[in-house]
């Protein structure tokens, strides 16, 4: 057993109450300093060189690269496919939570594993998946082409991309949240005589409106910025099957820089804005915990 | 008369939509894969993982990937403890930046990691005037890898560093403990699990990454070919049964990460009594 | 109304809540589930509300003559009162007692006026006439409980659950809320079952006490028959009554 020794203090020092758990001063400067020099470096630096290309030609040619038909085609089929895959990805959110943050069945922990698959394939895999399955070589190839329904290389291919991709964001918000909140709230509906959906409605929703919308919004900025799989998908046909992330990739590989920079400064901003959402909805969920 | 299970409603609805949406959007497409990979038989895989080519591009895109795992550990780890630790000025800004690779779409962080680390960029300049290559190298490959994982990393630490009651290090304290001794033998055991699922988490990720790492690669094969983009030349090529094998190696490494993770946890579980 | 309890078991994995238990509740009484953690006695509370199942088919819940041991807590509407008070903290004191009425179907739903009017009448019952529009966040603990119970008893049930309806309150307004309930009970004479591990207040409340230990009942009587016989060491032990007195 070491017996260690500390140096005698002298009488008039005195110590603040949580100096035995707190690190010496220029520890803490230092690793504040490497912390914030690091991120800077690594993030901070990407996010203004991307504002510092899209204007390095000026305002002119940045708003004028946004005039460009293929653009508003690439940003509008965008909109479209976040548009379909969100709500249906919180719908089934929604389910797969109060599934596993409410019930107790043999399987829910294989189920929960299941359910966060999605984020662990790699997106071209996921669009690699879905060719092999709708593709025209595909499983169901002849079939969809004997029905004359396109999957992939036009926009279900590339819903059914972002669906996969974006599949347990909501969920993953939602079920801690509800488990958090636990049950007593439904089960004092219950007694009172409500109907399942009253209380789902009046009781369950309310409780989770902040994690809800958390969940929208990160479901939301993952679909509108989805590459590898829609990457697999969309074969590339500008102005048809284009999502924004694809165009700024061609336009990059074409040497058009500003309009691609441009565009990516649109999502940039996207995510700077997913961000300070994040941020507001995540204290707002917080505080709407009762202790 | 039927016996009853469960006390709240909706059961039955929310297991048929949760199963249903997951096997329909899921479990299909990556049966599809499965079956795709198989029918070319063990055959086929032979081939294929005996491609020099595939074998480059795998252990590339695992290199590089543990690699930026550790670094993102350690990264990580700092990060976490200064955020629950420290108060300094612009702590809540330095937590919002945290999140940026993750709300950050990949071809945008892509196209400016490459912007900025190529020979001209504003850290690839003073990188190649001290002779290193950054970008369309493993370097710049695991430098974008870094930059994705990071979050992951910080995200799984700091929850348990907050939950950390401070009782402990004051103990230590009492008993004559200095804080690096204390740090050492008393903080770190008990976060480490969670360090090591954070760590796991972004190799996970790195592993599958292509948006962020396909500008800055270069792509040139058996140098700086990642795996993701073989499976993407395979297909363009309609060498289906190559790229189906090569993409159900990764599949498979990616569900042992996520098995292992939850086994991480469930060893957590157990050690703490939860 | 009454109620009857028969043969029930309750495992939560390999843990027994309850094993085989059997009681009978009479119309009017008000009795008191005593014992120490983990006895099962909120476990049987929450059974007769519906809140729990049993296991096995032998077991019985009856309330009067109606079996309900398959009905669901919806359909049973046993007034229940939660430890931590369950309110819905989205909605003003007024609409949380208003929730139940305002949940029934429209056919037997109250009109506007009629349900206006019971929950201020319950307002006035629990002493807080003018708390109608404050939300849950703004009261204290004591007020919250009472807000529980007036929104458990709006929509008129035949027994009242409560579940350590005071053990998250400081003692004085425990013993506020004593009074208050022992007074309600004399005055509605509704059947009322309240789970408690403070032998004091099960015996200063109740007509009789049912003492639980490791799920099964020690015994049942009124809290003079207690005292005067105590049918087990462990019972004597927790009523603090001398050992030979057993």
């Amino acid at each position: 057993m070491a017996v260690f020794t500390e140096p005698a203090l002298p009488p008039t020092v005195s110590l603040s109450p949580r100096s035995a758990t707190s690190d010496p001063p220029w520890i803490r400067v230092c690793l504040v300093g490497a912390v914030v020099v690091f991120l800077g470096v690594l993030f901070v630096l990407p996010l203004v060189l991307i504002f510092q290309e899209a204007l390095r030609k000026g305002w002119a040619a940045y708003l004028g690269a946004f005039a460009d038909e293929e653009m508003h085609h690439a940003i509008g089929l965008t909109l479209q496919v976040a548009a379909i895959a969100v709500p249906l990805n919180t719908v089934f959110g929604l389910a797969a939570a109060w599934l596993v943050a409410r019930f107790r069945f043999t399987g829910s922990r294989w189920l929960a594993a299941l359910i966060e698959l999605p984020l662990w394939v790699s997106p071209v895999i996921t669009g690699m998946s879905f060719v092999l399955l709708f593709g025209s070589q595909g499983l169901l190839g002849d079939w969809l082409a004997g029905h004359g329904v396109k999957v992939i290389f036009a926009l279900p291919g590339l819903v059914l991309g972002t669906l996969f991709v974006t599949f347990p964001f909501v969920a993953r918000v939602l079920t801690p949240q509800m488990q958090a909140l636990g049950r007593a709230g439904e089960e004092a509906a219950l007694t009172l005589g409500a109907g399942p959906w009253r209380v789902f409605w009046s009781v369950t929703l309310p409780k989770v409106k902040w994690s809800l919308t958390h969940g929208i919004i990160l479901c939301s900025a993952r679909a509108m910025g989805e590459f590898g799989a829609v990457s697999v998908l969309s074969g590339h046909i500008r102005g048809a099957t284009n999502t924004l992330p694809l165009h700024i990739e061609v336009l990059y590989n074409e040497y058009q820089f500003v309009p691609a920079f441009a565009a990516a400064s649109l999502l940039a901003l996207l995510a700077v804005f997913t961000l300070i959402l994040k941020n507001l909805t995540a204290t707002a969920a917080a505080g709407a915990n009762p202790s | 008369m039927k016996r009853r299970r469960h006390v709240l409603p909706g059961f039955g609805l929310s297991l048929g939509i949760t199963l249903g949406w997951l096997g329909l959007i899921v479990l299909l497409p990556l049966a599809a894969l499965a079956w795709r990979a198989a029918s070319g038989g063990a055959s086929a895989f032979q081939r294929v993982l005996g491609d020099e080519q595939v074998t480059a591009a795998l252990t590339l895109s695992f290199g590089a990937s543990l690699v930026a795992a550790l670094v993102n550990g350690v990264a990580g780890f700092l990060t976490a403890w200064v955020l629950v630790r420290y108060r300094f000025p612009g702590r809540r800004l330095v937590d919002a930046v945290v999140d940026l690779p993750f709300a950050l779409p990949t071809a945008v962080a892509g196209i400016a990691l490459v912007t900025l680390y190529s020979e001209n960029g504003w850290l690839g300049a003073p990188l190649a005037r001290l002779g290193i290559q950054s970008a369309y190298s493993p370097l710049g490959i695991t430098i974008a890898l870094v930059f994705i994982g990071f979050p992951f990393v910080v995200r799984t630490v700091q929850p348990v560093l907050q939950d950390l009651s401070l009782d402990p290090e004051e103990a230590a304290a009492c008993l004559g403990a200095g804080r690096w001794l204390t740090f050492r033998r008393v903080v770190f055991p008990a976060v480490l699990p969670s360090l090591l699922a954070g760590v796991i988490l972004a190799f996970g990720r790195a592993v599958g990454e292509y948006g962020s790492v396909v500008f800055i690669s270069g792509n040139l094969p058996f140098k700086t070919e990642i795996a993701p983009l073989l499976v993407i030349s395979k297909l363009e090529q309609y060498d289906y049964a190559g790229a189906s094998c090569t993409g159900l190696v990764m599949l498979a490494v990616s569900l042992a990460i996520l098995a292992s993770f939850h086994l991480l946890g469930w060893w957590q579980g157990r050690r703490f009594n939860r | 109304m009454s109620i009857h309890i028969e043969n029930i078991t309750k495992r939560f994995g390999r843990f027994t809540a309850l094993d085989s238990v059997s009681l009978h509740i009479r119309t009017g009484e008000l009795v008191a589930l005593l014992g120490p953690s983990g006895s099962g006695k909120t476990t049987l509370l929450r059974l007769i509300a519906g809140l729990e199942l049993p296991d096995g088919a032998r077991g019985r819940v009856q309330f009067h003559d109606r079996d309900v041991t398959l009905a669901g807590a919806r359909e049973r509407r046993a007034g229940f009162v939660f430890q931590h008070y369950a309110l819905f903290n989205h909605m003003t004191v007024a609409e949380n007692i208003a929730f139940g009425l305002r949940a029934r179907p429209r056919a037997l739903r109250p009109s506007r006026a009629a349900i206006d009017a019971v929950v201020q009448r319950l307002l006035v019952t629990i002493q807080m006439p003018d708390f109608g529009h404050r939300l849950p966040g703004q009261l204290s603990g004591g007020q919250r409980q009472r807000v529980a119970l007036a929104r458990a008893l709006a929509v008129e049930p035949e027994v009242l659950l409560l579940d350590e309806p005071f053990g998250a309150l400081d003692a004085r307004v425990r013993r506020d809320l004593r009074r208050w309930l022992r007074e309600f009970h004399d005055s509605t004479r509704l059947t009322t079952l309240f789970v408690t591990h403070d032998q004091e207040e099960a015996f200063e409340l109740a007509d009789r006490v049912v003492v639980f230990n490791d799920g099964a009942i020690q015994q049942a009587g009124t809290p003079a028959e207690l005292r005067a016989s105590p049918a087990s060491a462990f019972v004597a032990d927790f009523l603090g009554l001398p050992a030979c007195a057993v």
